[in-house]
């Protein structure tokens, strides 16, 4: 039936900032198939009694989900209470993923903000198999402090294997760290756009600045990969919630291509 | 080559056809509105409802699932669809045509929604032409209707003429006199000029007929073809035992584009009302290949300050 979900069961739990945490889900019932969604998509999450909102996946396996939820209204609030065992009802996935299968050969620009990281991290979940396929992976990940940096586990990781440069909007006398804009760092790396393709996600108005500094780099509009989100109910293309224009966010998108969307009104 | 069907005896064909099923028809109580006829001399031929058929496709609220939250195994219980046959006998090619629209939606290739494809199965489309049309608003002229019916019939003074439009309709009246006629195509007053409205997206004019909307949804609502839907959860008291139930939304809404965490992706009234007629006669096309509005009029007629945008996109150059 069109709206069935599957039950998950939460076997891992990581706060990774205030109100927000990580959650890795295996399937429930006893008959366990492949899954095979791509970095990119998402689920529905469901909830019985309160409702259902569409998660981004943020990693890439064939035997669990994870997901980086932020508790900001009815289910997420209710999703960061739960614990290990406890059950969440998905469907999916669904939408557009990142075209891995087309990137191969390309470097890439990985771009993102606050809790944009997340959908990010599916690619780089990706990436960390099947490495080779992509030249070098430089990755630009800002948030507001110290603090609100997410997978900080990760980060100790990718700074091994790829380019990262992490950076904090603000933070106190003490960090150690890189204070500045994201967008100030990407200007700032001398990067051309030879070869290369940027995967760019975080609040509007950060992926707005972001593509800024990537023209003033050099990049073209199809060197450029956005990732939309949007009020949801269906999830399937039928509902309209999530209409851009003549787009739906969760059929045609999340993922979007810059030139395909640039200049659309809303 | 069609058949014929003298006036006094429509009573008995519909009784004939109906056996088994619903009637749904236009009657007249209060307004005019599609029912379920019980009583045939109740059917009125006159003008066309206000409300569209939409309803007995797509209805305004529907339970998807029953919740029962204690069920920690399955708290979900399918609510599975269950609809009659039924004839649908008085409507115009303006509400077929809606059906056609509303079938690229909801029967899509890769999802289909179930109570929606079940009703379409389970209904016969018995078409009436306009001569002339039924609404001074009516403009279906300028929109390219298909004609779309199982039989269509078209009055003659004393007798209908039936159009045969599929096999189905063909059963229904093989029992009729064969009759020769070719239904002439419906010309309406009012016109919309065709036209790639594409570029004339910040063109004054919009704001100029916008000016006068309050957002109500009335539009929306008596659209022939919008079918944009909320779901949401709903408990009883005993907050064990619930609904997950889809509901009529409308773009015109504020909160439609509201996400949790108090963003709101199309905050301006003229945005909204510039989204649903770029839905209606730009973005559907450039997916489905036909406008998504069918020259019906009923958003105009049903609008307490009567807005028009075919006003505004006839003063486009």
């Amino acid at each position: 039936m069109l709206f069935s979900a599957t039950p998950f069961k939460i076997v891992k739990k990581e706060k990774q900032a205030d109100k927000t945490y990580l959650l890795r889900l295996e399937q429930a019932g006893k008959k366990k198939t492949r899954l095979s969604y791509k970095p990119g998509e998402f689920y529905e999450a469901s909830i019985p009694g309160i409702g259902e909102a569409p998660i981004s996946v943020c990693s890439y396996s064939r035997d669990f989900i994870e997901f980086n939820i932020r508790g900001v209204g009815d289910v997420t609030n209710k999703l960061i209470e739960l614990e290990t065992g406890d059950r969440i009802w998905l469907r999916g996935p669904y939408g557009t993923s990142y075209p891995m299968e087309e990137l191969k050969g390309n470097s890439l620009v990985i771009i993102g903000g606050g809790t944009g990281v997340a959908p990010l991290r599916g690619v780089l979940k990706y990436l960390e198999k099947y490495r080779a396929e992509n030249d070098r992976v430089h990755l630009f990940f800002g948030f507001r402090n110290p603090d609100e940096t997410l997978f900080k586990d990760d980060m100790k990781q990718w700074d091994r294997i790829f380019d990262l440069n992490l950076t904090v909007d603000k933070a106190d006398k003490g960090y150690k760290g890189r204070v500045g804009l994201v967008t100030q760092i990407v200007e700032k790396s001398g990067l051309d756009n030879k070869n290369k393709v940027a995967l760019v996600c975080g609040p509007p108005i950060m992926m707005k600045f972001t593509i800024k500094t990537l023209e003033k780099l050099g990049f073209n509009h199809d060197q450029i990969f956005l990732s939309f989100e949007r009020r949801m109910k269906c999830g399937v293309g039928m509902c309209g919630h999530c209409m851009i224009s003549g787009f739906y966010v969760c059929k045609d998108g999340p993922v979007f291509r810059y030139d395909k969307v640039r200049g659309l009104p809303e | 080559m069609g058949k014929v069907l003298e006036k006094k005896r429509l009573n008995e064909f519909l009784g004939e056809i109906s056996k088994g099923a619903d009637l749904i028809a236009p009657v007249k109580r209060g307004t005019l509105r599609f029912e379920t006829v019980k009583d045939f001399d109740s059917i009125c031929l006159e003008g066309r409802p206000l409300f569209p058929l939409k309803k007995f496709f797509s209805p305004a609220k529907r339970d998807v699932f029953g919740l029962t939250l204690t069920d920690k195994n399955k708290p979900f219980e399918e609510n599975k669809p269950r609809i009659r046959q039924r004839i649908v006998f008085g409507a115009r090619l303006c509400d077929f045509n809606g059906l056609l629209r509303l079938d690229k939606l909801f029967l899509s290739e890769e999802y289909k929604d179930d109570h929606y494809k079940l009703a379409r199965e389970n209904t016969l489309l018995l078409g009436i032409n306009c001569d002339p049309p039924p609404s001074e608003y009516c403009f279906c002229e300028s929109m390219d209707l298909e004609r779309y019916y199982d039989l269509f019939f078209h009055d003659l003074g004393d007798k209908y003429y039936i159009e045969v439009g599929s096999l189905k309709g063909k059963a229904l009246v093989k029992g009729l006199e064969d009759y020769d006629f070719s239904i002439p195509p419906i010309k309406c007053d009012k016109k919309l000029d065709r036209k790639d409205i594409a570029h004339y997206y910040e063109d004054p004019t919009w704001e100029k007929e916008n000016e006068k909307c309050l957002s109500c949804g009335k539009c929306t609502a008596h659209c022939t073809t919008c079918l944009c839907f909320d779901v949401e959860d709903k408990m009883d008291v005993n907050l064990n035992k619930g609904r997950r139930f889809k509901e009529w939304d409308s773009c015109q809404f504020l909160n439609f584009t509201l996400v949790a965490g108090g963003y709101v992706f199309r905050k301006e009234r003229l945005a909204r009302f510039k989204h649903r007629i770029y839905h209606k006669l730009q973005y559907f096309r450039e997916k489905f290949g036909l406008d998504m509005c069918t020259g019906c009029g009923r958003c105009i007629e049903a609008c307490p300050r009567l807005i028009d945008f075919t006003d505004v996109v006839n003063k486009f150059k």
